[in-house]
């Protein structure tokens, strides 16, 4: 077999696994136009142009994206101080890490449960503080679920998110050459400054990708939203759901342009994680 | 060099600064978890009890009679078919792609990781027109179908750097000793995999085990999985009732994520 038709091939398998991604986009971009879908009526630019003409929409973009750099900076910043930390190979080290990675397992829907139970104005950190004294009752704790501000969903998907992140994070410890490291102290740089201008550097171009990924995930996410955002300003993909099942019927095909969005979002997280990678990744030539 | 000098000069914190973490750590990602066994069991919980006031296995002996059953059955038998069909047609793509060089393996890469970039509730609804026009939509075989999407392009991607450090030199030397493509594939390339087979399908269970936005968008409401269900005791306020169904996902995740070791060390994609 050449390695032209091998290579294509390949490709075309790729091609087979984007194809569901390409369908949607085609049809989300269709109905947006009016031409499929529901009260479908010919091309027509008038939903697109309105959608994108709202506040409601901007507004839900910025929001999205500010809950996910909150996020992706807090579980980017925990995982490598942990992993950092942790590094050694002795067996205390890899209990930690094996500790660490414990919210890799769990599901969204179980991170946003716990978010509610924990940072609710009744829940356990609330009763923590009330305990020492602190507060005395729920409404002095921070509102932190339904908050205007996102926190309390940005806090929950930082501390799932984290676990991957550290996982990566530690994997690239251990094939990283501690030479540079070692080289930078025998030259006098004390353990800070080696860390910020030797190790964090190296690290930084295995974990972007990661990083990425992370951001993307948290902007797309679905079910911690519902149970943790507040319903003003509304994350892109509550916003979706949310016209979805607009009681005005008319109304339901801006979905389709929400959706668009997000997947926009999306294929430039592709098109930005793959050239992250192509910098790191040793591609044996 | 001596263990002191290296960790002179390493930048590994000092001692306190290393407990006060191990400490940190330790409350932060396993109090979550002890606390939803507590919830399973409490009789009743008000604020501001730090614990439980009595303790009660109401919630668990319930299991057999609510929806939490049959929606057992239906994730688990979604996540092992996500995760078998998943990997045998994510393992010769992966191949393929690491064979590729220059512009052809950006592609390539970039189109494998697309359904997993792109967020669920919008790839769903691709996907639920797919699976309209195919006559699966709102059925069990349809949600597959879109579980089976994302976990593909993950595993792909898994499998890409998998081969990329895949040393053919054992298949070539079957080969050569007159092996058939059959056997060399059963007694010489499947021994070598066994681990990143096993580890690909633990994550393709994981993508399937924990997914919600493409189960509801595709399923339609009418295919209840664990998450389906946990999801609708949590806005209930049903607080015992859904720190047992969470426990229920939780605990296969976590023996999946143990069995996985450390699959992503492996290769840097995404989160799980």
């Amino acid at each position: 077999m050449s390695s032209n038709s091998r290579d294509n091939r390949a490709l075309v398998g790729a091609a087979l696994i984007a194809a569901p991604v390409l369908a949607g986009i085609a049809y989300a971009a269709a109905a947006s136009l009016g031409s499929v879908g529901p009260g479908a009526s010919g091309v027509e630019p008038g939903r697109l142009v309105r959608v994108l003409g709202e506040r409601a929409t901007w507004n839900g973009l910025g929001f999205t994206l500010w809950i996910s750099g909150v996020a992706t900076a807090l579980a980017t910043a925990a995982a490598v101080t942990v992993a950092v930390t942790f590094r050694r190979s002795t067996r205390f080290d890899g209990a930690m890490r094996a500790i660490a990675a414990v919210p890799l397992a769990v599901p969204h829907i179980v991170a946003g449960a716990l978010g509610v139970w924990i940072l609710a104005q009744s829940g356990m950190i609330a009763r923590f503080l009330v305990g020492v004294g602190l507060i005395a009752a729920p409404s002095q704790m921070p509102a932190l679920v339904y908050d205007p501000l996102g926190l309390g969903l940005a806090f929950t998907m930082a501390w799932k998110e984290f676990a991957f992140l550290l996982v990566v994070t530690a994997a690239l410890l251990t094939t990283q050459e501690t030479d540079l490291e070692e080289a930078a102290r025998t030259l006098g740089a004390g353990p800070w400054a080696t860390f910020r201008r030797v190790t964090l550097p190296v690290l930084w171009r295995g974990l972007l990708p990661a990083v990425i990924a992370v951001f993307v995930f948290v902007a797309g996410s679905y079910e911690a939203a519902a149970l943790l955002a507040p319903s003003d300003p509304v994350v892109l993909p509550l916003l979706v759901s949310e016209r979805a099942a607009d009681p005005d019927l008319a109304r339901r095909g801006d979905a389709y342009v929400i959706s668009l969005l997000l997947l926009a979002l999306g294929a430039i997280a592709v098109v930005v994680h793959e050239w992250a990678r192509a910098g790191w990744e040793p591609l044996g030539e | 060099m001596t263990a002191r000098a290296l960790q002179r000069r390493s930048t590994v914190p000092g001692l306190a600064t290393r407990a006060a973490l191990a400490a940190i750590l330790v409350v932060v990602t396993l109090a979550p978890v002890g606390m939803l066994l507590l919830w399973s069991v409490s009789g009743g919980w008000l604020f501001p009890s730090l614990l439980p006031g009595q303790l009660t296995s109401e919630a668990w002996h319930a299991i057999g009679a609510g929806a939490l059953t049959s929606a057992i059955y239906t994730s688990a038998a979604l996540a092992i078919a996500t995760a078998v069909i998943a990997c045998a047609l994510a393992l010769p793509i992966g191949r393929a792609l690491a064979r590729l060089r220059g512009w052809r393996r950006h592609v390539g890469a970039a189109a494998a990781f697309l359904p997993v970039a792109s967020p669920p509730l919008a790839l769903g609804t691709g996907l639920q027109v797919m699976a309209l026009a195919a006559g699966v939509g709102g059925t069990a075989i349809g949600v597959l179908f879109a579980h089976i999407v994302p976990a593909v392009g993950y595993l792909a991607l898994f499998f890409l750097g998998t081969f990329t450090l895949f040393d053919t030199r054992a298949e070539a030397e079957a080969r050569t000793l007159g092996a058939t493509a059959a056997q060399t594939w059963w007694r010489v390339t499947l021994p070598l995999l066994r681990r990143p087979i096993v580890e690909a399908m633990a994550v393709g269970f994981l993508i399937s085990w924990t997914q919600f936005a493409l189960t509801l968008v595709v399923g339609g409401g009418a295919v209840r999985t664990l998450p389906l269900e946990v999801f609708a005791l949590v806005r209930a306020g049903e607080d015992r009732a859904s720190a047992v169904g969470a426990l229920l996902l939780l605990v296969p995740a976590l023996a999946a994520l143990a069995g996985l070791r450390w699959a992503t060390r492996r290769t840097a994609l995404a989160p799980a």
